[in-house]
Formats: C-alpha cells, structure tokens, sequence
C-alpha cells in the first residue's frame, strides 16, 4: 500500500502536467486531472421549441372582424383578458385595439356578438353553459 | 407624403345616387390635393348598430373603402366637409401604416 502511494506520487512528479502547483503534486492524481468527471457546458439538450400564441403570424386587422369576433363574449360583446385568450402582451394590445376601432367606425356591434359569427370555433380557454 | 384610409359608410341609396355621393367625395379629395390610389366597395350590409345622423336613423349602411395619399394639413377639413355632407353616415380617416414594420421582428414565437 505505502508503495503503491509512492509509485502514485512518482508518476506524478515524473510525467509533465500543465498545472504544476504542488497541490496538484501533493494530492491523489486520478480526482483532479480526469477530464470526464468535470461539467461540460452545453445547451439545454431537453429544450422544448418555442411555441407563440395563436396570432403570432397573422396581422390583425379593423376589417377582419370574423377574427376579432373570436376574442369578444358572444353573450355582452365584453373583450377577454389575456388570462382567457392565451394572446402575448403585443398581439392582445392590437386585437384590442382594433375592436375598439371597428366598433367605433361602424363595422362591428358592441353590445354583442355577430350571430353569423356565433358558430366559430372557440379560440380562448373559456365554457359556456349552453 | 403619408398614406391615408377613409372607411366611408354611405346612406342605403339607389345606384345613380350612391355613385353621385361617391363622385363628389372623390373630387372633394382630389381638389384638396390628395392622390387617390384605390377605392373599394365592402357591400351594403346592415349596420352594427342603429345610427343617428342628419335627423335620420340608419339600419342599413354601403361599406366603402378609400385608399389616397394626401398632406396632414387637409384631413380635419376632409373629416369637416365629409360630416356635413348628408349622404355620409360616418366617415373615418385612418393612417394606413407600411407593411414591412407591422409584423417586423420577433413575436413571441419563431
């Protein structure tokens, strides 16, 4: 045992280190040289790909009021909150926005929802009784 | 100079008339100095809701579109003239924005 430490410690000395500090002399080799055990750094392998809200490529328009239909109650025409619609902080911005514009020119009811527009597929997370 | 949209709503008229309203909006524009690049027609559709204007109530409304180029200066007299004139339900002049900046950058997802 006493001779294997000193072989260990020869072998040390003998083959040339790039860190020649005597710590590295006076403690066992195996820990702190071995490249394997030390943290590689990389990217997150488990990454899951970034996912937008349901308007991220489309442009939201005053006109298109079938689409902004899709974010108003059909029972009091009452805009969503974000929480309900699932929309980031910009695309929730203009598609209000643009109701409030729509509804003030003429081209879109306030009080309600279009009834040509009732049978929509539902976009925002809410349930309605009937 | 800076692009324009006037989203005109017109009274329920017959053929000849909406054409002569639509006629003098245009040559309205035209003589103030605008350049107009498109007119389109959205249909006659009955409106959102009840609209009051002219001692007259509107149920129906003809959608049209006006696209023109025009300096800043004359647009609160447009809106003015276009207010008075009594074939016009509402007339609204919006500012029609480039699309390259309108969808530019990154939106929350790739």
């Amino acid at each position: 045992m006493l001779s294997l430490r000193g072989l260990q410690r020869l072998k040390s000395v003998l083959t040339p280190h790039r860190n020649t500090s005597l710590r590295s002399l006076t403690v066992s080799s195996s820990l702190v040289q071995n490249k394997d055990n030390m943290l590689v750094q990389m990217e997150n392998p488990y990454k899951e790909p970034q996912t937008g809200c349901v308007l991220c490529h489309v442009t939201v328009d005053y006109k298109n009021i079938q689409l902004l239909s899709q974010f108003i109650s059909p029972h009091t025409g009452r805009i969503y909150g974000r929480h309900i619609t699932g929309l980031c902080g910009r695309k929730q911005k203009e598609v209000s926005k643009a109701i409030k514009k729509a509804q003030a020119m003429g081209f879109m009811p306030v009080t309600h929802k279009h009834p040509q527009f009732m049978r929509d597929p539902n976009i925002c997370s809410i349930k309605h009784l009937n | 100079m800076p692009r324009y949209e006037l989203a005109l709503i017109l009274k329920t008229m017959q053929r000849p008339e909406t054409a002569a309203a639509l006629r003098r909006t245009v040559e309205t524009l035209m003589e103030r100095g605008a350049v107009v690049r498109n007119l389109e027609n959205l249909g006659e559709k009955l409106l959102p809701y009840k609209i009051s204007k002219h001692n007259q109530k509107h149920v129906t409304g003809a959608y049209f579109l006006l696209d023109f180029y025009s300096p800043p200066n004359i647009i609160i007299g447009l809106l003015d003239h276009l207010h008075r004139d009594v074939d016009v339900v509402r007339p609204t002049v919006l500012k029609k924005d480039e699309p390259g900046s309108a969808v530019g950058g990154s939106c929350c997802g790739p």
